[in-house]
């Protein structure tokens, strides 16, 4: 036999064994955003993601087997989101799948998943537990967003005034947020002095800021996420806000937006998290995720890291505990009141609402006394006893979803 | 919310900042438009590569006025490589082509930045000269907003002074009537062609560079501004220098006093202003022109 007979014959059987190797079905989709907007946070929500993966395989795996879990981009983009995860279900015959950071993406993801029975792992703030959008094949790793809401209004008028503006982006997320603060606002006697809505994406916030500094409330409600947070903050830095009276909540803050603007978050900043990494100090199970993270991507993980960790590995450990990782009718019976005692205690996914019930905490800023990745003090948590509303409320969407938004 | 005649000047001079940063990014893509009939997509990117030049360059030697020399140098280097070896061969061909390439060079430089940066934003400090407002009976502005206007001001005023009053510039804009002409007085157009892209992606990272203390140096920010910079173009008339800085300050009072009264709408009022302006004069204000 000729030389090249010999070469091309050891390629072919080289690529056979490399396809037999890359073909061990994968059990699960997760999409998170990896371009756009929040793409930074996106990218932590995945490492969660790995984290959990690679701690469940050096476990054993899922059913005895390494398991195998597709990643990628859903460039922020419902549409993208959905025609990626059909091309995964369709394809490879994944019967569950997880991730988005987006109210609104994952309510459009959520209704594809009930169409095509599908189980939906949500790790983000998402509506899915609610109203008509409960449709039995969703849950959700991270929070309902009215959840941060309540706790920072609560906080806010408890101990910062009573006055409030608030400054909205404008989608699912953040008007639930503002349904939140309105209700709590006229149950505690809080003033509200106005609303603008900001456009997704927004990055200068300049001009609002003659109105705001006309307004000139006690509290000024940030409810604005992504490469926004950054921005905001620095320009009302600029325009020299953030040293005076007025004090800044924001429903649902990050690591890397508190990062981004260095000693400017200083202690008029008031931040909502689901998570806060020195939480490890109360809850020590929570060391291992930290450290496992941190050794990896040399950091500590933010709340949308908890988020992807906390749905990721409740996925696959639901996957050994119902012996099947296609069988979604079981995979959700299984879901349906699962305990996990990961990173904040012993938490579970509520049987009637498959929404994890799990606290806020509120992050103040500490300014120039920061240091590496501690940008904060946490000086409150609220258990998901004084945030989260009953099942039968959030299934009629009350009382946040029956707020009469501003300009709505 | 009561409109005091102190809040509609506050506004306005907002408006102005705004507009300023528009006029900065538009009078490059005009550059670039009226001298090559190119349509730059990846404007927008060269306005993120001003943004991570002065990060890096501030970061590196803690001066922001390097940084921001820097940018204009940096970018427009790159403009002069990208020029060179990707632009040029594509002279004389279907216009369409130019078009594809700045766009796949958009997302290609965007996708390098990602993966050299990351994606959390990076800090370029605000220089302590321009932190705080300036304070008039009730009238402000930030220092760091008024340093904007001026600075646009200065680069209109270069600007000006190098095409009508430079041999170089006076070159350029023949060029950019009958380049065969100039051609054949033994002048060489291409080195011109790239000359002139250099210098719009130029003023893009001055841009990114100016906003990159109030926005956070990201790998995705140039794309919303490619787009707004587009309106702003097509609104003074596409080529038309004097059409640019006019769209660019439309544009800005537009978004701030949208902003003001009906904030949901700012993003769409500019392409509302776009399309009654191009209802009257379909060319933009200053289309007729034509050229710079």
């Amino acid at each position: 036999m000729k030389k090249s007979s010999w070469i091309i014959g050891s390629v072919f059987l080289f690529t056979l064994m490399l396809s037999g190797v890359a073909s061990a079905k994968p059990i699960a989709a997760l999409l998170f955003p990896l371009s756009g907007p929040f793409s930074a946070m996106g990218t932590d929500m995945k490492q969660g993601s790995e984290v959990a993966l690679e701690e469940i395989n050096a476990k054993g795996g899922v059913l005895g087997q390494k398991a195998e879990v597709v990643m990628g981009d859903d460039e922020f983009q419902a549409p993208i989101a959905i025609r990626k995860y059909k091309e995964m279900v369709d394809g490879q015959g994944i019967k569950a799948i997880g991730g988005t950071l987006s109210g609104g993406i994952s309510v459009a993801v959520n209704e594809w998943a009930c169409k095509n029975k599908v189980l939906y792992m949500c790790f983000c703030h998402s509506s899915i537990p609610l109203g008509k959008e409960q449709c039995g094949y969703g849950f959700v790793s991270g929070m309902i967003p009215y959840q941060t809401g309540v706790a920072t209004a609560k906080y806010a008028f408890q101990n910062l005034g009573k006055s409030w503006m608030i400054i909205t982006q404008d989608y699912r997320f953040g008007t639930d947020e503002l349904a939140a603060w309105l209700t709590v606002s006229e149950k505690t006697g809080g003033k509200f002095l106005g609303n603008i809505y900001s456009p997704l994406g927004q990055v200068d916030y300049s001009a609002h800021i003659p109105k705001i500094a006309a307004t000139n409330p006690e509290i000024l409600v940030l409810n604005v996420y992504g490469q926004s947070l950054d921005a905001i903050i620095k320009q009302l830095a600029e325009a020299g806000l953030t040293n005076k009276k007025m004090k800044f909540v924001i429903p649902k803050s990050h690591l890397y937006a508190i990062k981004a603007v260095g000693a400017t978050y200083n202690e008029n900043f008031y931040g909502g998290h689901e998570y806060y990494w020195t939480l490890q100090e109360k809850f020590p199970k929570a060391k291992k995720f930290i450290e496992a993270y941190g050794k990896k991507y040399g950091m500590p993980p933010s709340q949308d890291a908890d988020g992807g960790y906390t749905g990721t590995r409740a996925l696959l450990e639901a996957m050994n505990a119902a012996k099947t990782t296609t069988d979604v009718a079981k995979l959700v019976k299984t879901l349906e009141g699962f305990k996990m005692d990961y990173n904040k205690g012993v938490e579970e996914f509520r049987a009637c609402d498959h929404i994890r019930a799990t606290s806020v905490v509120i992050v103040k800023g500490i300014g120039a006394k920061a240091k590496d990745w501690n940008f904060g003090e946490v000086v409150a948590e609220y258990p998901a006893s004084e945030t989260l509303e009953s099942c039968e409320n959030n299934k009629k969407d009350v009382p946040y979803g029956a707020v009469k938004l501003p300009g709505k | 919310m009561e409109l005091t005649p102190t809040l509609i000047i506050n506004q306005m001079l907002f408006g102005l900042a705004l507009g300023a940063v528009y006029i900065l990014m538009a009078c490059g893509l005009t550059i670039i438009f009226g001298l090559l009939d190119v349509v730059n997509f990846a404007h927008g990117t060269f306005y993120m590569l001003g943004a991570f030049a002065a990060f890096v360059v501030v970061s590196l030697f803690g001066n922001f006025w390097i940084g921001l020399a820097s940018a204009i140098i940096l970018v427009g280097l790159i403009g002069w490589v990208a020029e060179t070896f990707l632009i040029k061969p594509l002279y004389g061909k279907d216009p369409l082509y130019p078009l594809m390439l700045t766009f796949g060079l958009s997302l290609a430089v965007t996708d390098l930045m990602r993966g050299i940066f990351g994606t959390i934003g990076r800090i370029v400090p605000l220089p302590q000269v321009f932190s705080g407002s300036l304070m008039w009976e009730g009238i402000f502005i930030p220092k760091y907003r008024v340093f904007i206007i001026f600075l646009t001001l200065g680069v209109l005023i270069f600007l000006w002074y190098f095409f009508k009053k430079t041999n170089l510039g006076m070159i350029i804009r023949a060029a950019t009537r009958d380049s065969l002409m100039v051609r054949t007085l033994g002048i060489n157009v291409p080195r011109i062609w790239t000359f002139g892209f250099a210098l719009g992606v130029g003023l893009a990272g001055l841009a990114g560079a100016v906003n990159s203390t109030i926005q956070s140096a990201l790998p995705d920010m140039g794309v919303e501004i490619t787009v707004e910079c587009f309106v702003v173009v097509v609104i003074g008339g596409l080529g038309s220098l004097g059409g640019a800085i006019l769209g660019g300050l439309i544009i800005g009072q537009v978004i701030s006093f949208v902003s003001l009264l009906a904030s949901d709408w700012s993003n769409v009022a500019i392409f509302i202003t776009m399309l009654l302006i191009l209802l009257v004069r379909t060319r933009g204000l200053f289309g007729e022109a034509g050229r710079l």
